[in-house]
């Protein structure tokens, strides 16, 4: 009886136990509670040769296996790496927490052992052990956002030393499938160090684990990359232009994805490439549009 | 900057809440939409206390500075703020002790020679040498102590200057050498809204002759709230500010030095109680299962000696001296600024926690009519323009609440408890038909003026303090408290809150809007 009322009060005080410093601030309390002290953990380990043979190690050997076991990828596109000399910048829209994991997993591994990801300091770099689990799994380094120039220090730094990196240049995860504006953050990095951006489209994420999952849904679901060409910089090109290409570049590989890359490339030329906004109307029938599943491939299943 | 008080509503992401009941606290989950009133964060405190003491006798609101006030030769009285505040008893050095030191210094320094000091414990038990000690300190106690320094002795006829009746015809008799001297100076700790201004010499040093004239049912019920001193809003403090006038005007000189202390109530390990449950560290969480544990398998003496034990950190927020009204006007503010919270509307039920103390029961026993008083009377009251709770509406208070007396403290009440309480709870029917034999009975004034006993009208003054609430509210429901002893009270007990509320029910709907009134550290409402 004591030790059951003794457990009851463990619980109730973890209720209150946030895992350190991610709070779980009551909504009404948000205004008067102090923001969390922000720190800076340390990432340059997991870089490292060791870090990277450890890293390896994760991917293949268990990332891979249970994001193919539970998903059913298929990847198009790692032609268009061929003969691009790096650092590159990978930008893809963001709908789920697959997204990094399906992208580091289907990179060749010549790119992806100079992949980093960057990843938003508030959540990624809360705690130490996910501040670790981030920065050895992802070779992920923090990104604060909204902090403007300082936001993108750390990335210029890894560039400098001939990293590629990932970034999805949403800032956050969709949470109705459907793209949203690209942040020029992102933009303004590429013009900055001259990099060329390789667009990837991820179809089939959202509906196999959006935000709110931590696991995929069950059946395999359907998830499809798709690698563009990569989008070099011009000469005199404005932020806002290029962050516009940076879009449509996404935008086309979705469009490819729906019908095809002749079709996807004649709209493209004309400038008629769908939007990827979503469907006007409310909100419900836009995470309905957002989350239907999408067209399997080749031959149904003869068991279900 | 300290962050102001505010109002919480209880969503999905909400800790258990912390609660107070008696000699222990639990963490205990509010439905969803509920309302928390926190109390502001500590205000930081003030720094160089002497200096700033020094700067407030030398720089007195609407007064000469002291030092002008002290001639050789004078008659000085010195009335102290008894044990009732703070709460707990505030860590050494108590901010009495610097300020009496000071002034004393001062009235050294200019030629004074005939200098009392009393304890204005009014009513209440007379202080014991330790507990004088710890207020005014070694220094002081060693100089003055027995002869000159004293607890104020209300049933002292031959002590005790009758000094007329004001416009309503309120008797005022006061402490006989505290009116013929030159000059009184009373030392205040401003713990609430209610103390303070012309609640301190006319009724610490009163007799009950005098005291009855506010306390009293009447007057409780037309006090709205009693913690709002504004005119017209208290009719006690408008009666004590009668009694002031009349005082003034028959030539007693008061120098009044009031103090305010910030929200700082729980020492170490106990700090996680002062602060916002979301907001404790991995350390104070622990802290809270270890202190629980110890707390619920400790036997009841020994948590006893442990609660009682309990010193607060307090820091001193402002020293303000001079004339009596100006001077609170200024100790109000302050007082506000750390204890004022905006509350929008009230609610159909009200939740406290009681604590282990009240300003009754310092070294002592919560005795169930103080739980009462703490309650109904205190908590209740905590609020400006309305109740948190809406009339007609419910007060869940969590207590155990023991048939337990200190038998040397609180003789009276336990009487009260067996011989009134089981005849009604009415306030305006005891009073009529049983305070006078208790003022006046014998033996408790002996018990009162030589053992260290309240006076024996005292638990009628608790019961009264929660006249205003008997009369407002629609039910009053204990939270673990003992059904015997909360049947004789008037109340209903719950086993556990949802019980509570489940009962509330009857009287309040199925969905009734709840407050929780987050105290200690102490909180005033101010209800739009």
């Amino acid at each position: 009886m004591a030790r059951a009322k003794f457990t009851r009060e463990i619980r109730d005080v973890a209720k209150g136990w946030r895992w350190g410093r991610r709070t779980m601030t009551p909504r009404s309390a948000l205004d008067s509670t102090p923001p969390p002290k922000i720190w800076s953990y340390p990432t340059d380990w997991a870089r490292t040769a060791a870090g990277r043979a450890v890293r390896d190690v994760i991917l293949d050997a268990a990332l891979k296996p249970i994001i193919w076991n539970e998903t059913t990828p298929e990847v198009f596109g790692l032609d268009n790496l061929e003969g691009v000399k790096g650092p590159v910048m990978f930008i893809s829209n963001h709908s789920s927490h697959l997204d990094a994991s399906i992208i580091l997993t289907t990179l060749p591994h010549s790119w992806r052992e100079k992949t980093a990801t960057a990843a938003a300091k508030d959540y990624f770099f809360d705690v130490w052990w996910r501040s670790a689990f981030t920065a050895l799994v992802y070779a992920g380094f923090p990104v604060e956002r909204g902090a403007g120039e300082k936001a993108t220090s750390k990335a210029k730094e890894l560039i400098g030393e001939g990293w590629n990196i990932i970034v999805f240049p949403e800032g956050t995860r969709s949470t109705d499938g459907w793209l949203q504006r690209f942040r020029h953050g992102t933009s303004r990095l590429a013009l900055d160090m001259r990099m060329p951006v390789v667009p990837i489209a991820i179809v089939g994420a959202y509906a196999a684990m959006p935000k709110g999952r931590s696991w995929p849904r069950k059946g395999r679901p359907p998830i499809r990359v798709r690698y563009g060409r990569p989008i070099v910089p011009r000469e005199g090109e404005t932020h806002q232009q290029l962050s516009l290409r940076m879009q449509q570049g996404v935008g086309e590989l979705f469009d490819e994805d729906r019908t095809s890359w002749w079709e996807a490339a004649r709209r493209a030329a004309k400038d008629e490439t769908p939007s990827l906004a979503g469907p006007v109307g409310p909100g419900w029938l836009r995470t309905w549009e957002g989350s239907r599943p999408i067209r399997r491939r080749g031959k149904p299943p003869t068991w279900r | 900057m300290a962050r102001p008080g505010f109002v919480l509503e209880v969503d999905e992401r909400t800790p258990p809440l912390l609660v107070h009941q008696g000699e222990g606290f639990r963490l205990q989950k509010f439905p969803l939409g509920s309302r928390v009133i926190y109390p502001p964060d500590s205000l930081p405190r003030l720094r160089g206390l002497r200096n700033h003491i020094r700067h407030a006798l030398d720089h007195p609101h609407g007064s000469e500075p002291l030092k002008e006030l002290l001639t050789p030769g004078m008659r000085l009285t010195i009335a102290i703020d008894d044990i009732s505040i703070p709460l707990p008893p505030m860590q050494t050095p108590d901010i009495r002790q610097l300020v009496l030191e000071e002034v004393i210094e001062l009235a050294a320094r200019e030629g004074v020679e005939d200098i009392k000091l009393y304890m204005a414990n009014s009513l209440h038990r007379r202080m014991t040498a330790d507990e004088i000690k710890h207020a005014v300190g070694e220094r002081v106690f060693r100089s003055f102590y027995p002869k000159d320094l004293k607890n104020h002795d209300a049933e002292d006829p031959d002590n005790l200057a009758y000094v007329g009746k004001t416009d309503r015809g309120e008797e005022v008799e006061i402490n006989k050498r505290a009116m013929e001297s030159d000059l009184l100076i009373y030392v205040n700790i401003n713990l609430v809204a209610m103390d303070g201004g012309h609640k301190s010499v006319p009724v610490g040093l009163a007799s009950y002759r005098s005291v009855k004239h506010h306390h009293n049912v009447e007057t409780m019920l037309h006090s709205k709230s009693y913690m709002d001193p504004r005119p017209g809003r208290s009719a006690i403090h408008d009666s004590c500010k009668r009694m002031g006038d009349l005082l003034k005007s028959n030539g007693l000189k008061v120098f009044t030095i009031e103090t305010t202390v910030n929200n700082n109530t729980f020492p170490d390990p106990f700090g996680f109680m002062n602060k916002r449950e979301w907001e404790w560290s991995l350390l104070e969480q622990g802290t809270y299962l270890a202190a629980k544990k110890a707390n619920d398998m400790g036997p009841s003496a020994m948590k006893h000696q442990i609660w009682t034990r309990i010193k607060a950190p307090y820091g001193v927020t402002g020293i303000n001296a001079g004339e009596t009204e100006t001077v609170h006007e200024q100790t109000l503010a302050k007082l506000h600024q750390q204890q004022l919270v905006e509350v929008n509307g009230q609610s159909d039920v009200m939740v406290v926690g009681i604590p282990y103390l009240t300003p009754y029961n310092v070294n002592s026993i919560l005795n169930p009519i103080l739980v009462h008083c703490m309650g109904l009377g205190y908590l209740f009251n905590m609020y400006r323009n309305k109740p948190v709770v809406r009339p007609g509406g419910a007060m869940i208070m969590f207590h155990p609440v023991p048939n337990e007396f200190h038998q040397v403290h609180h003789p009276s009440y336990v009487d009260f408890f067996e011989e009134v309480l089981s005849q009604t709870t009415d306030p305006s029917t005891i009073e009529s038909k049983y305070e006078e034999r208790y003022a006046t009975d014998p033996w408790y004034i002996h018990l009162y003026r030589k053992s260290y006993a309240y006076h024996g009208v005292h638990p009628f003054y608790m019961w009264y303090w929660g006249a205003h609430a008997l009369d407002y509210l629609g039910d009053v429901i204990i939270v673990g408290g003992d059904p015997k002893t909360c049947e004789r009270l008037g109340y209903r007990s719950a086993s556990s809150f949802r019980d509570a509320l489940e009962m509330a029910g009857e009287t309040v709907g199925r969905s009734p809007s709840i407050s929780y009134f987050h105290v200690p550290p102490l909180a005033i409402a101010d209800v739009r």
